[in-house]
């Protein structure tokens, strides 16, 4: 057997040995989309410095409309910690909410989204791969708005933080699960900013990040609770608040709404994603615009 | 054709776009409104080490068939597999096989460096650690873009960003490779550099080569087993020299002393029924055989009272492009 059979043999059985290995997500596959998203945003640091700050400037509207307020019952006498409370909460859920989108929103437009599905990875592993940057950014954002908060004078309960650590995690997770859902809308719509946008101002809204949800009329209310954000948002200064305010919602049936919530949308949402995608497929569009 | 196992194997397969449905067009507009046949019964085997070039006009179904075996379509009748896996069902396993190079470099991350590209892909074909590292600087070496490892992708010019994605296509050491027009954005010169370098390590490394271009001259140069679509169909299947022995009719061009000797030629041969396509510049004529059977010897037994005019005589191969566009004028008219 020539020297260059036996080379072609051996390149051969290690493409065999490999194509047999199990095609299971792993830590180094997240770890590439993190990379990725890393450098493509740092390669433009005006834009990331000035929207990061703009996250951080209604911590100071909050501090000047707290002044304003005063001692108000409705937000437990603390309308400051009660809207920094909020305004974090929600700049993480808003990272886990629209990294997935955006990311595969981008790809769609550039043309690289074929490149990545031909990628062998599961595709209902992207989700989650492709939203991990926005998240941690998400949450870096809500580190900085507490820490703000906290150098302006907003009170925390100590005892409370791994529960609302518990809470974020949850939300992070129902929010994933809200951005598979319109994702899957992307796929086949080719936009999914109107889901996003829409659902966005419904949680603004609905979910009572900067006031007491007791403001709204009774049957806004009935909507606030089909949603995560006022689970997470009005959860979270129960467990970090010493009153937070005339709206509760008690730790223990945030959760149980929580895990329902994600059981349910979750599932539904890697459903409909791959459902999108085969359809996708049959149509031959999974790369039109 | 190789008689080997066949690394892609295409049979009947069939491709129809629907239109959308009504609830469709509520969310994006299509403009497909009967069904479109993009594939019509194709079949098709690439072995190991050969290269195969799908050619036809736009709407052939070159870019379909790709799709199909890249598995980001599915068929709607016949298979498509890929080293013996569906790849309409174990697309998975069939995209760790391909190396797949597509026409735009807009699949490259820009703002990344070479080195990074191709790890990110390397990552998500499940290599990591040392092993990705080697196959980097491997693939980078091969493609001779080692000295610009560390650039960002949007500072490479076209020809580099070509060689940087077929690095890509080969860095998880793929047995099929597939690329859709591959020279589609580069120069002349940076195109036959890139096909030579196909052409090296398809033969290196035993893999199955599916390549597409618009460029027929560079498909001519491949020498290889080409399959020639039209409207969803196979034209034509098999070594491109056959196709040439089969189809193609010499070209003469016959240069006389004066300017009535070429016009008087041109009558004999066309009253002779020798040729065909006549065209006189001057002293100069040009025709096409009018048969594969008819010999550069009967024109001159034709042309026996202006022979002595005859200054200078060559026979010219068609280029490609002639013979294709003459085939796929005959397929027009049936």
């Amino acid at each position: 057997m020539s020297v260059e059979t036996q080379e072609t043999e051996v390149k051969e059985r290690g493409r065999r040995k490999r194509r047999r290995s199990p095609n299971r997500p792993t830590p180094s596959i997240a770890v590439a989309f993190l990379r990725m998203d890393f450098i493509e945003e740092f390669s433009y640091p005006m834009s990331l410095v000035l929207s990061e700050l703009g996250t951080v400037l209604p911590v100071l509207v909050s501090y000047f409309i707290g002044d304003l307020v005063g001692e108000s019952a409705a937000v437990g006498g603390d309308y400051f910690t009660f809207a920094v409370l909020g305004l974090a909460v929600s700049a993480v859920l808003q990272g886990a909410l629209s990294g997935f989108g955006g990311n595969l929103q981008r790809a769609l437009n550039r043309g690289s989204l074929e490149t990545l599905l031909v990628e062998p990875v599961p595709w209902t592993f992207l989700p989650f791969a492709m939203n991990l940057w926005h998240t941690m950014m998400g949450a870096f954002e809500g580190v900085i708005i507490l820490g703000m908060g906290l150098l302006l004078g907003a009170e925390y309960l100590a005892s409370g933080w791994w529960r609302f650590i518990v809470l974020l995690l949850l939300g992070i997770l129902a929010c994933t699960a809200l951005g598979i859902v319109s994702a899957a809308i992307l796929i086949i719509s080719k936009r999914s900013k109107p889901f996003l946008t829409l659902y966005g101002m419904a949680a603004s809204l609905l979910a009572g990040a900067v006031f007491s949800v007791d403001q709204l009329p009774s049957w806004l209310q009935t909507l606030s609770w089909a949603i995560p954000h006022t689970y997470v948002i009005n959860a979270s200064r129960a467990v970090l608040m010493e009153d937070p305010g005339t709206f509760i919602v008690p730790f223990n049936l945030a959760v149980i709404a929580l895990l329902v919530f994600n059981v349910v949308v979750l599932t539904g949402g890697l459903w409909l994603f791959s459902r999108s995608l085969e359809y996708g497929r049959k149509m031959g569009m999974l790369s039109g615009y | 054709m190789s008689n080997r196992t066949p690394s892609i194997s295409v049979k009947d397969l069939t491709k129809v776009y629907e239109p959308s449905p009504t609830w469709m067009k509520l969310l994006v507009k299509s403009n497909i409104k009967s069904s479109v046949v993009a594939l019509d019964g194709i079949t098709f085997e690439v072995g190991p080490g050969e290269i195969c070039a799908v050619v036809g006009p736009n709407g052939a179904g070159k870019t379909t068939t790709f799709r199909i075996l890249l598995g980001l379509t599915t068929p709607s009748g016949g298979t498509a597999t890929v080293g013996g896996y569906d790849a309409q069902h174990e697309s998975v396993a069939v995209r760790r096989m391909v190396g797949w190079m597509p026409g735009q470099d807009v699949s490259l991350l820009m703002r990344l460096t070479c080195i990074e590209n191709l790890r990110f892909h390397g990552r998500l074909q499940g290599l990591k650690g040392d092993d990705l590292t080697s196959r980097i600087h491997d693939a980078l070496a091969k493609v001779d873009l080692s000295h610009a490892a560390e650039h960002s992708v949007f500072a490479l010019s076209s020809g580099m960003r070509a060689r940087l994605q077929l690095a890509r296509a080969l860095l998880h050491s793929p047995s099929v490779l597939i690329l859709d027009e591959p020279t589609g954005a580069i120069d002349p010169v940076a195109a036959h550099e890139l096909l030579g370098l196909i052409i090296s390590i398809v033969e290196e490394e035993r893999l199955a080569c599916m390549i597409s271009s618009h460029r027929l001259e560079e498909i001519e140069a491949l020498h290889s087993h080409v399959v020639l679509l039209d409207k969803g169909r196979i034209r034509y299947d098999g070594d491109l020299d056959e196709l040439r022995d089969l189809v193609d009719r010499e070209q003469l061009e016959i240069e006389f002393k004066t300017d009535e000797s070429a016009q008087q030629a041109r009558k004999l041969i066309d009253a002779a029924g020798l040729g065909e396509s006549f065209a006189v510049e001057g002293t100069q004529l040009t025709t096409v055989l009018s048969s594969a059977e008819t010999t550069t010897g009967d024109v001159l037994a034709a042309l026996e009272a202006v022979i002595p005019d005859v200054v200078h005589l060559q026979e010219v191969q068609r280029p490609l492009r002639d013979i294709l566009a003459d085939m796929y004028r005959e397929s027009e008219t049936e």
